[in-house]
């Protein structure tokens, strides 16, 4: 193709080239070696995925793209995106995906990936704060609807340091720390 | 008597007690031994699990663990608790390193992750164990026939070699009340609980595209057996008037308050005042 030839009538391609030279080859393999990453390549970009996904239309990168960007190495496109986070984990897309590529849980591996090099959008930050200082997400706050209903006040049973040493001790931790 | 270890979770003891105890009040009519677990906080949420895999693997194989002391299963009325505690039993059940790598900090507190005490949700626990038959016999009040949506939650449903749930499992018990199941084209789709913290607008995008399903499909009431989904399909509606312009005025009930007044509980039993939309009209619709 010409240079004359793309100034004339609609691009022959409707998606930017891929810059090769940023290509990282050993993303897939990183991937791969993650929980549930196993049947990435067995991907053929069929789409069903984002047929299946609710949200996919405020996608810009839709399911299959991603997992078709994974395999490709485009890492810091997948890793920056939106997407991951927006992800229902509804596993819509991994239930009807004909090659068994765990779709869903391979987007959880991008988000982990993604924390790892502090990645993550603010108000996930502050859930894990809330995890941390308190060890759960919701406190009980209206106790005599709680008494209203013959239950104990408080909840039985409930401890929340050894949660809270766990997860100190790992990448929470460090998210928590690194933000203060 | 079948006796569970019952994992609680933070979302139903601080914004669903109603859930809580009209659990407890079927458990019991129905021989189930409920018994609240020692030591235990949160699971996480998937939101730890998308953060923090190993953090979120070694607290739920930690309460695992705990079950694993007395041997009994575990069960929760919550589907992400579920989710999260039956995901770390699955995996942990499959992959060796990470097995021994959390069970080298679970042995600080002298706990074991062995895979002995499965992690069930409440209703699938009440379906296999006492099953329907037993359920039909304390059926004193039962529901007119009335149409009922079921709105299962995508964690208790998928992935399904994981969960082990089937959609029949929710069908048969909201039958056997008496009531009709709802067939309603997007009884599959998420309630869009999950993505509330990142995109509000696109949350409520979701509990409303649900709402609208259910009600034209022609359900007269809805029915959830989990915290979140209940959040975003009952209390999400009374906003609805304002960003849509739309009003459903679908009751949505969690599971137990259904089959507690079909077993003859009285409303306050079941904290029929709690749901955030009436759900009164329900007994008009039990028969003697």
């Amino acid at each position: 193709m010409t240079e004359a030839d793309e100034k004339d009538g609609p691009p022959v391609v409707l998606v930017d080239p891929i810059d090769m030279s940023k290509l990282d080859s050993e993303f897939r393999n990183e991937i791969k070696s993650m929980p549930y990453g196993d049947e990435l390549n067995a991907c053929f970009a069929c789409s069903t995925c984002t047929a299946a996904c609710p949200i996919a239309n405020v996608w810009t990168y839709k399911p299959h793209q991603l997992i078709r960007m994974i395999i490709l190495g485009m890492r810091e496109e997948v890793l920056s995106s939106d997407e991951i986070w927006l992800c229902l984990t509804c596993f819509q897309c991994q239930e009807r995906c004909p090659q068994k590529v765990r779709v869903t849980d391979i987007f959880f591996d991008c988000k982990n990936l993604a924390a790892e090099e502090s990645k993550i959008p603010e108000t996930i930050v502050g859930l894990a704060k809330t995890l941390m200082e308190k060890g759960q997400l919701y406190e009980v706050t209206a106790d005599w609807e709680r008494e209203d209903m013959d239950l104990e006040p408080a909840v039985p049973g409930l401890s929340t340091n050894e949660f809270k040493d766990i997860i100190k001790a790992t990448r929470t931790g460090k998210i928590v720390g690194g933000e203060e | 008597m079948p006796s569970y270890n019952l994992y609680m979770g933070c979302s139903v003891p601080a914004n669903y007690p109603n859930y809580e105890a009209a659990m407890l009040k079927v458990a019991k009519e129905l021989g189930m031994e409920l018994e609240y677990m020692e030591g235990v906080a949160c699971c996480g949420s998937p939101n730890l699990r998308a953060i923090d895999f190993m953090g979120w693997l070694t607290v739920n194989a930690r309460t695992i663990a705990i079950a694993e002391k007395n041997g009994h299963d575990i069960v929760t009325p919550c589907n992400g608790c579920f989710a999260s505690l039956k995901d770390v039993y699955h995996h942990l059940k499959h992959d060796d390193a990470h097995k021994k790598q959390v069970n080298a900090v679970l042995k600080k507190e002298g706990l074991e992750f062995k895979g002995i005490s499965k992690p069930r949700h409440f209703v699938e626990a009440l379906y296999s164990d006492i099953g329907i038959e037993e359920i039909q016999k304390k059926i004193t009040k039962p529901l007119d026939g009335v149409g009922i949506a079921i709105h299962y939650g995508c964690h208790v449903l998928r992935p399904k070699d994981v969960t082990e749930f089937s959609p029949e499992i929710y069908q048969e018990l909201v039958k056997v009340t008496g009531a009709t199941v709802i067939d309603y084209p997007l009884w599959k789709q998420c309630c869009g609980a999950t993505v509330l913290p990142v995109n509000e607008e696109l949350a409520i995008r979701l509990a409303r595209d649900k709402l609208k399903s259910m009600t034209e499909a022609g359900a007269v009431f809805a029915t959830v057996a989990c915290p979140a989904c209940g959040n975003q399909l009952d209390l999400q509606q009374l906003g609805l008037k304002e960003s849509y312009g739309e009003e459903y005025n679908l009751p949505v009930l969690l599971y137990p308050q259904i089959l507690g007044l079909a077993m003859g509980m009285d409303e306050d039993d079941v904290g029929l005042s709690m749901n955030r939309v009436p759900a009164g009209s329900i007994i008009e619709h039990l028969t003697e």
